[in-house]
């Protein structure tokens, strides 16, 4: 496999197309992330983000 | 449900809080000694353990991973036990952490004085050291998954994807910067050579800022800032955005470190692109921190912990802004080995990590010792020290940086240079002398803490185990209908630590994977030989020595540097250079060309430079190196590293190692017998004969291929 490998990129003229692929990546990567964040439920944000807090703990919490 | 009593493990948070503050001022204090060096070189290079070289990596290594270490142990430790709602794995694993990661700093300030360093910053530790730190990384990580595994809350907050991250990545980064051959039980070669050493190390380097002083201690934000502000972080969804955007991209942006070098242009582009992108989620981390405040900025007058926290998290905005313009090409035309970006480096751990520690402390301490804090007076007093500290000792370096950079590329009408390095070195010194007020006040500041916490304690006692009670976890896991992905992956922190290891992987593999396969990344040049074995023995003591801190071995194709250093430096120069000493910043000249062309001198003038550099360049600030001429050169090695490079692929013939001494013999009494012209009796068995020897090879080579291809 290394073999394959090795033997293929030895051979190959240019890396340019890395930046393009590694940016290709991440924009689908985030997308994904921001409308499957998007999707989530509002009380369930609020009940994650209060993880922290003991159930008395918030007082002069805006929730 | 029947809820469980169970008790928080105060004692190990206590003891990492005692080291980061013991730690802390030292790696301060050291940082100042060194700032100081530099003002006043003659008289604080005192003997061979304390000079620059040696001293700046005991200062860098000490505040990243002693006191940033401590740090954010301690808060990981704090914060894991509540969010986790239960006790750390096992108590005998936190006292192995802690004892083994204090035994290695201790290591660390014993072999970085006496020399005994591998040349790469950040990274200068010897091997014994490096498995020592696999080891007690790993242990950290155990305790750390025991607990998130015996948990009693389902989900995992950001703070603990943060400190997963931090955990998974850091021991990537480690292994593959460790990859070195011993070849004494202290001593050893890179794997890596030439621009794949240094493409390593950069991402090494960067992502050691990346993951051990920002992704853990935004980890510590998302805890310490909404119980400090009582109220909840300001966008949970901004936060999961934050966190995989920001591990995403973070790992790809090592090669800013390395622009207009010999590393490929395709390497270049990449860390460009992904380091200008990194300023979204880092400004969204920001902006989510400074917002959970919303409502609470009238607190922030009196409350001096949100003080630190805000002054924490405004840094780490203006160190994320500035890191993204400074990885653009024409800004690191300019700000590449100058001072600016010490004034940068500084502004994320004076401002970042040091303010947050100070406001997780302040926080901390008086409630595991069940007390308040001793002097709110006084800690509004450290909060000034610290914030003016911090604008005395970057705007100078600021000023210093762009001076430096303007002056290293002006050119007078006739088109020659318009002032000599040594011009722009003494130039600098009030700068420097500025900068240590700076960090003075700094370090005061931290004294005042350090008084303030010790009369804290002392005026109260330690609740070793706060007594706490939940509710266990139901064994089945009812799960909602229409549930989100993120939640499934909340509650499995295994499988959440191998998709942070793939994210942070993806960048990793593409960025190296490359540079070591295809050969048209490093073109060969044939006149670039392996070196001799007396000039092998100079440059260990080139990399003992730290010369590396203040030198550059890296020309970048602007006239400013070929006028001045030669030609530029090119990818094939470098294949035997085990490890890279390319180095990051010029306090001194570059010296990629210094035993050739204009720059060539005399082995006279390196053997007086190196005795008191300041008789052959007025001015200089280098440290004497007397010592040098002193001591016997060591040649019990030689064979063995003539066997080790020969491993590393350097092409000595087998069985070379058997004349190697002869050959250096030889060639040091050449140097010696030279030295006699220039007046100078000095026994060939002397370290400065082989250092000289090596300084007289650098970008020699390049030159024989010119005159090769011109005779041709």
């Amino acid at each position: 496999m290394y073999k394959f490998i090795k033997q293929y990129a030895d051979t190959m003229t240019s890396a340019n197309i890395y930046p393009m692929i590694s940016l290709f990546i991440f924009l689908v990567f985030f997308i994904v992330l921001l409308v499957l964040v998007k999707k989530m439920r509002k009380e369930r944000v609020t009940e994650l983000s209060n993880i922290p807090f003991e159930k008395d703990e918030l007082t002069n919490s805006t929730l | 449900m029947q809820v469980e009593k169970f008790y928080y493990d105060n004692k190990i948070v206590r003891n990492f809080a005692y080291a980061t503050v013991i730690w802390g001022a030292v790696g301060m204090l050291v940082g100042l000694w060194v700032a100081l060096q530099l003002v006043f070189p003659t008289i604080l290079n005192i003997t061979q353990y304390f000079s620059f070289g040696r001293l700046r990596p005991l200062h860098t290594n000490a505040v990243i991973f002693a006191f940033v270490g401590n740090g954010l142990f301690m808060g990981v430790y704090y914060s894991l036990q509540r969010l986790c709602k239960a006790r750390m794995f096992s108590d005998k694993l936190s006292y192995i952490h802690f004892w083994g990661w204090q035994l290695i700093i201790v290591a660390a300030a014993i072999t970085l004085p006496l020399g005994l360093s591998q040349g790469a910053e950040y990274a200068e530790l010897i091997w014994p050291i490096d498995l020592a730190i696999t080891v007690i990384w790993v242990i950290f990580g155990w305790n750390m998954f025991g607990t998130i595994i015996k948990r009693r809350e389902k989900h995992l907050y950001v703070a603990i994807w943060f400190y997963i991250a931090t955990f998974v990545t850091v021991a990537v980064l480690h292994l593959v910067r460790s990859g070195e051959l011993p070849y004494t039980w202290l001593k050893s070669y890179s794997f890596y050579s030439g621009v794949q050493d240094a493409l390593v190390q950069w991402w090494y380097g960067h992502n050691a800022v990346a993951f051990f002083l920002t992704t853990p201690y935004l980890g510590l934000m998302y805890y310490f800032m909404p119980k400090a502000a009582n109220r909840p972080v300001y966008s949970y969804r901004l936060s999961i955005i934050h966190f995989w955007a920001l591990i995403f991209l973070y790992i790809w942006a090592g090669p800013h470190h390395l622009l207009y070098t010999a590393l490929p242009n395709w390497a270049q582009s990449l860390g460009v692109v992904f380091s200008f992108m990194l300023i979204f989620p880092s400004w969204g981390g920001m902006i989510n921190g400074l917002l959970t405040l919303r409502g609470a900025w009238d607190r922030v007058r009196d409350d001096v912990i949100l003080k630190f926290m805000v002054v924490a998290v405004t840094c780490y905005g203006m160190a994320t802004f500035e890191g993204p313009m400074l990885s653009l090409k024409s800004v690191s035309a300019i700000s590449h080995y100058t001072d600016w970006i010490i004034a940068h480096v500084h502004i994320g751990a004076l401002g970042w990590n040091g303010m947050l520690t100070f406001g997780v402390l302040y926080w901390l301490v008086p409630r595991i010792y069940k007390t308040s804090l001793h002097s709110k007076k006084m800690a509004n007093n450290h909060f000034w020290l610290g914030t003016l500290g911090i604008i005395f000792y970057a705007i100078p370096m600021y000023w210093a940086g762009f001076q430096q950079s303007s002056m290293w590329k002006q050119f007078t009408e006739a088109g020659q240079l318009k002032y000599t390095f040594l011009e722009t070195v003494t130039y600098m010194r009030p700068f420097y002398a500025m900068r240590s007020l700076g960090g003075t006040l700094y370090l005061i500041g931290v004294i005042f803490m350090i008084v303030n916490l010790y009369k804290t304690v002392k005026a109260g006692k330690l609740v070793a185990n706060e007594e706490a009670e939940a509710a266990p976890l139901q064994k089945e896991y009812v799960k909602h209908t229409g549930e989100h992905w993120h939640r499934w992956i909340e509650r499995r922190p295994v499988q959440f630590m191998i998709l942070s290891l793939v994210v942070i992987l993806i960048g990793g593999l593409i960025e190296l994977v490359p540079t070591f396969l295809i050969k048209s990344n490093v073109p060969t040049i044939a006149s670039v030989k392996p070196y001799t074995p007396l000039e092998l023995e100079g440059r260990d003591i080139y990399v003992r020595e730290g010369c590396y801190v203040c030198h550059s071995q890296m020309i970048r194709p602007f006239r400013s540097e070929t006028e001045r250093y030669g030609e530029y430096s090119k990818a094939g120069e470098f294949v035997y250079d085990h490890p890279f000493q390319w180095g990051s910043k010029r306090t001194g000249p570059d010296l990629a060309r210094e035993g050739t062309g204009n720059l060539k001198k005399t082995d006279g003038w390196h053997f007086r430079h190196f005795r008191e550099p300041s008789s052959m360049s007025l001015g200089s600030v280098m440290p004497a190196y007397p010592f040098l001429l002193e001591n016997d050169l060591d040649l019990s090695n030689t064979e063995a590293k003539i066997n080790a490079m020969r491993t590393l692929g350097v092409p000595y013939e087998k069985g070379y190692e058997k004349n190697a001494v002869a050959d250096l013999v030889a060639q040091s009494k050449l140097i010696s017998a030279n030295l006699v012209n220039d007046s100078i009796r000095i026994s060939p068995k002397k370290e400065v004969i082989a250092l000289i020897a090596y300084v007289q090879r650098l970008g020699v080579d390049i030159s024989k291929n010119k005159t090769a291809t011109s005779n041709k």
